[in-house]
């Protein structure tokens, strides 16, 4: 597969149909991986792909703006590029998007559940060697830590991610992995008014965890980048995935798969679910 | 006190004459209609319990979630958004996009472990004054019987 991405990424440089290529390299401690920012030809043999592959590379394309970026995105990295398009964050015909095939549960838990691992927006699909193609992902299983939370009682669940919460140092570096999370000035930052306490005090941890999870309902594709950042290990993807569920179950919306769809608080429906309203 | 001005909630916890809970509850209502509705209710002289304090929004679907989550988590034991009926929105259609939104973040909360009864949404007309003294009365039963916010209480 490697040689197809260094191919690939050659041929486009050379052609100068694209300024840069993002893909990864390896990292100095030879077995990990960081992304690769290359704008020459000569450079394209640096790129590697194996499970260590896991950044999201969409965090990186805002970034480059009016510049002609290829970028090799894995099924879920696909799917952030479809929700930034649809938000006007992106332009389309500034992107080539090198699809990879990915090669499931290798990469992280998430992989295990991952329903699409193939790119669902691709300009070419590289695919994996010896494995079937769009091969169904095991989504029986994607929404069973949530369901499990669901089952306990209230008070259970408020003691629990009240204890998740009281470890978080508000680092964010939850909000800077995630490819949506580009406000201008994000909520936490905000001084006129406060929303909620910078300090790691429980209020202002709960608060911000919250606002964090919603501000994505709709709209997190589940890349797994937020829990993975996380130094102290919230399961912030529970929170997530209960959201995408809800948008799920109450208004058949899945984030990430058409770039034509209105986004989910964007749009809305006479049939909406009305029945918790007085 | 902060911007918003609601510091002062958490030490506001008044004990009714009898020492029973009165909660303390926050509404959005939007001016069109659950403002005017609320006015009726009172030009009409209808009784219903204080508990509610009332902020005045342009819409429902002015409501941000963030100022429900800021309400909670500076100690209001409740929160109630009400507008116009769906079809009769001042601009058309901030009420269906509010009623999208609340919806998942009702199912939300209550994932998280609040209380599902501490966030409440009600639709009431100009002419509803009746309705809204019902919904008030039916919403501060509901959240006498949840009990005070302890949410973002600090371990003693």
């Amino acid at each position: 597969m490697i040689e197809e991405i260094r191919q690939k990424a050659k041929e486009l440089l050379a052609a100068s149909k694209v300024d840069m290529v993002i893909g990864y390299r390896r990292s100095g401690d030879g077995v990990s991986t960081v992304p690769a920012f290359i704008d020459s030809a000569q450079d394209v043999d640096s790129l590697v792909w194996d499970q260590n592959c896991v950044y999201n590379l969409a965090n990186y394309l805002r970034e480059f703006p009016g510049k002609k970026i290829g970028v090799v995105a894995k099924g879920c990295d696909a799917r952030a590029i479809v929700v930034l398009l649809q938000e006007n964050q992106l332009e389309r015909e500034n992107l080539f998007i090198i699809g990879v095939e990915c090669g499931v549960t290798d990469i992280s838990e998430k992989c295990a559940a991952c329903p699409r691992t193939v790119s669902a927006i691709c300009d070419i699909l590289i695919k994996e060697k010896g494995r079937k193609s769009g091969a169904p992902g095991n989504e029986k299983d994607a929404y069973a830590a949530v369901e499990a939370l669901e089952a306990r009682r209230a008070e259970e669940r408020l003691g629990l991610w009240r204890e998740e919460f009281s470890r978080c140092i508000r680092c964010y570096a939850c909000r800077q992995v995630c490819p949506m999370c580009y406000c201008p000035k994000c909520v936490a930052d905000q001084t006129m008014p406060a929303w909620f306490s910078k300090a790691t005090s429980l209020e202002g941890n709960f608060a911000w965890n919250v606002t964090r999870a919603f501000h994505l309902a709709g709209r997190c594709v589940d890349c797994g980048e937020c829990e993975r950042a996380c130094p102290v290990g919230i399961p912030l993807r529970d929170l997530n995935k209960k959201l995408e569920k809800e948008a799920k179950e109450l208004y058949k919306y899945e984030a990430g798969s058409s770039v034509e769809a209105k986004p989910l608080f964007a749009s809305y429906d006479k049939d909406d679910p009305k029945d918790f309203i007085k | 006190m902060s911007a918003l001005g609601t510091d002062s909630m958490k030490d506001d916890k008044k004990m009714a004459a009898d020492g029973g809970f009165e909660p303390n509850i926050v509404g959005f209502l939007c001016n069109w209609c659950s403002y005017a509705g609320a006015d009726l209710a009172g030009t009409s002289r209808m009784q219903y319990p204080p508990n509610v304090k009332i902020i005045r929004v342009p819409c429902s679907g002015r409501v941000n979630p963030l100022f429900i989550l800021k309400c909670l988590m500076d100690g209001a034991d409740g929160v109630l958004i009400s507008g116009c009926h769906i079809g009769d929105c001042h601009y058309s259609e901030g009420n269906y996009y509010a009623r999208r939104r609340f919806a998942v973040l009702k199912n939300f909360l209550e994932y998280i472990g609040i209380d599902p009864r501490r966030f409440q949404m009600s639709w009431v007309s100009a002419a509803e004054g009746d309705k809204w003294a019902k919904v008030v009365k039916e919403v501060v039963e509901d959240i006498r019987n949840a009990g005070p916010n302890t949410i973002s209480a600090e371990k003693k």
